[in-house]
């Protein structure tokens, strides 16, 4: 085991591997706020990396409804039932266990391996009900008592230190120095599972056909175009943005990621205490109990919901948030003046401009205009 | 008998030993298996002594008349606890092992307990296995780590995804998995075959794992360490595995000449073996296995 320093958790922790961190980190920003669990991610990612037979249960990209949904089923409370109640100290320092230091003899990470039928049920807890209905959340009284839920966007969190890395006795999965994504080698791997068992978010999947295990690529061949990724681009909600992370030390806040992780502190990681540093964060949902999201996102949430819920008076972020979702192309600074958000690229050239209120027109309810050369009246409808 | 585990402390104390006598958990090995017609009751810890054959061995026929000659040996096996991740449990203690030659080739007949056939992969399904250790340079046994950096094995591993593989003709995938199952639109049904299998990865890549068609049920690889273990890239191993009434009975065979690989098998030699099977039905896999400590095989000068 070595030390490594884990930021998330504001202290250094136990890994099987010396931090070698990339020279760039692959991140995605998700504003849970904005989703209407459309799937279009989803089915974007499906169709563009995982509909080849063997992949059926394969879902790289997911969005499960909260607190009840899951996919596979009860991968969060599982492990966090494995691991058992942890403490913060403060705001700033992790003082429990992570899934490495809380490892059982004979074993590199503290984790569990889900059943295929855990696999089976990529939507319970919204279309599908967790049981009958009078022993769920199927709630007949009005108003309701349990009062919130939310989406949840999902994909592998490309980790700073990867329980799937640490894993694997065969060193079949890496992480690449240039951009911090990880990758299952399709040649190297035999099969064996581990990382089925060790990553807490249950981010590998097994192939059924080619036998061994895959998992989400990041949309590299994308990402080396200067392109944000299929689930970014297909995103109706504009609630994503695909870029890149510095480590905590060579923050720069004029990289939007920086800003909104370590400037700004309104993205937080899911479920820092596990130890992996992930590195998908998320803009909490401003509704839900804080107790609830303090142990999904770690302490840090309450900062980051007002801030949020102060966003329209704060034109530097909100411009930022308007750009998720504006363009294809990966970018790397932003301004705004005059009401404009512009987006730049790595030389300084404008990707794409979006004004922070767009133009509003009025269009009459009822309306006159001729057909064929006749006047014609009628009243507009919803479409 | 006491829960039998290997260790890695066992593993550098007994790794150069000499081989036989070999005591698990505190406990001696005294289970002796039962004799049944025209066969030699395996005896445990006595080298395995590989009977010259004049003519062709039964390298792909467990059942054949020519393993009665042989003499079994009773290996004692236990859980891998040498090398993370552990196997938890002991569940299968004993593994039949013997042995012909003929001068060109060697074969072993490996038998253990199994009531359980797993021959498909899938999500939490693993594969029932069996593999012989060998090393590649004669001498004392190396340590019990699959080799050392420097001090390659050679193995032979038989699986039985393998053997369903080429006595299926390569039907062991999801249709297999799940006989029941429906499949909408895939890659095969609306794309040009060469593009619609660029959607298996790891078998267009080349990854001896994920092809299905196959021409033996053994794959030879070489390690030095536990997790190195590398592909050969000219296979010339063979074998073939049948299960009846709850027993595997399975025959490695490899060339004696190892040619490119390490010494040869030479008749009159005698090397240290060792061993591992794995029970698919338990989870059992990679490093999860359960493993002998080195035998002694003896290879019968010619007659
Ligand atoms: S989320 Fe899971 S699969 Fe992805 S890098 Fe982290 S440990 Fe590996
Ligand atoms: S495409 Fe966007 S809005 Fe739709 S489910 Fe995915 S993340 Fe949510």
């Amino acid at each position: 085991m070595a030390k490594v320093r884990n930021w998330q958790l504001g202290r250094d922790m136990e890994y099987p591997y010396v931090a070698d961190r990339p020279a760039k980190q692959f991140t995605m920003i998700m504003d849970t706020n904005k989703c209407i669990a459309c799937q279009s991610c989803t089915i974007a990612c499906k169709s563009t990396w995982t509909w080849g037979k063997g992949q059926e249960f394969m879902l790289w990209n997911n969005i499960e409804t909260k607190p009840y949904g899951f996919y596979p089923t009860g991968w969060d409370v599982n492990v966090l039932e494995l691991l058992g109640e942890q403490e913060w100290d403060g705001d700033d320092v992790y003082t429990g266990q992570t899934v490495f230091e809380a490892a059982p003899a004979g074993e590199r990470v503290l984790g569990w391996a889900p059943a295929e039928e855990d696999w089976s049920h990529p939507n319970i807890g919204e279309d599908e009900p967790t049981g009958s209905a009078d022993e769920t959340t199927y709630i007949p009284d009005k108003p309701h008592s349990l009062m919130w839920m939310y989406y949840l966007q999902r994909i592998c969190n490309h980790c700073t230190y990867p329980a799937c890395v640490a894993a694997c006795p065969r060193e079949a999965i890496y992480k690449r120095p240039e951009d911090g994504i990880v990758l299952v080698d399709q040649t190297r791997c035999r099969g064996y599972q581990e990382c089925l068992t060790a990553c807490p978010y249950k981010k590998t999947m097994f192939n059924l056909e080619t036998r061994v295990s895959e998992k989400c690529i990041g949309c590299y061949p994308k990402l080396e175009q200067g392109l944000q990724t299929q689930c970014t681009t297909a995103c109706i909600g504009r609630l994503r943005l695909t870029n890149y992370l510095s480590a905590p030390d060579e923050v720069d806040p004029r990289k939007p990621a920086d800003f909104l992780v370590h400037v700004r502190m309104i993205a937080l990681p899911l479920y820092p205490q596990l130890g992996l540093e992930p590195n998908v964060y998320y803009i909490p949902p401003v509704h839900v109990p804080t107790k609830y999201l303090t142990q999904m996102f770690g302490p840090g949430v309450e900062r980051a919901v007002e801030m949020y819920r102060n966003a329209k008076d704060d034109p530097e972020l909100l411009g930022l948030l308007m750009l998720f979702g504006s363009t294809e192309r990966i970018w790397h600074t932003w301004d705004v003046s005059d009401g404009v958000a512009r987006a730049y690229d790595e030389d300084g050239e404008e990707v794409v401009a979006v004004p922070l209120r767009e133009p509003t027109f009025t269009r009459p309810f009822e309306f006159a205009t001729e057909v064929a050369g006749e006047p014609v009246t009628g009243f507009r409808h919803n479409t | 008998m006491a829960q039998a585990k290997i260790t890695r402390k066992d593993a550098l104390l007994y790794g150069g030993a000499a081989a036989g006598g070999f005591v698990v958990g505190g406990a001696a090995v005294t289970a002796v298996a039962v004799a049944v017609e025209n066969e030699k009751a395996p005896v445990a810890g006595a080298p395995i002594v590989a009977r010259y054959v004049d003519g062709d061995l039964p390298e792909t026929d467990p059942g054949s008349d020519a393993w009665g000659d042989a003499q079994p040996t009773l290996v004692a096996l236990a859980a891998q606890q040498i090398a993370q991740p552990f196997l938890e449990e002991t569940l299968v203690t004993e593994l039949d092992v013997r042995a012909l030659h003929n001068g060109s080739s060697v074969a072993l007949l490996l038998e253990w307990d199994d009531d359980s056939v797993d021959d498909l992969d899938g999500i939490r399904r693993y594969h029932d296995a069996v593999a012989v250790q060998l090393p590649t340079a004669p001498g004392a046994a190396p340590v019990l780590t699959m080799g050392a950096p420097g001090i390659p094995v050679h193995i032979l591993q038989w699986r039985a995804t393998w053997q369903r593989d080429i006595d299926s003709g390569g039907k062991t995938g999801v249709d297999q998995i799940y006989p029941e199952v429906i499949h909408d639109v895939m890659p095969d049904d609306v794309l040009p075959p060469r593009t619609a299998q660029l959607y298996w990865v790891a078998r267009e890549a080349g990854n001896p794992l994920a092809q299905v068609r196959r021409t033996t049920p053994v794959e030879e690889v070489v390690a030095e360490g536990f997790g190195s273990v590398t592909h050969l890239p000219k296979q010339t191993a063979s074998g073939h595995g049948v299960n009846e009434d709850g027993r595997w009975r399975v025959v490695v065979a490899v060339p004696s000449a190892r040619t490119g690989v390490g010494a040869p098998l030479e008749p009159g030699s005698s090397w240290p073996a060792a061993f591992a099977v794995w029970l698919g039905s338990e989870e059992n896999r990679g490093g999860r296995k359960h493993i002998a400590n080195w035998q002694t095989l003896v290879l019968e000068a010619k007659a």
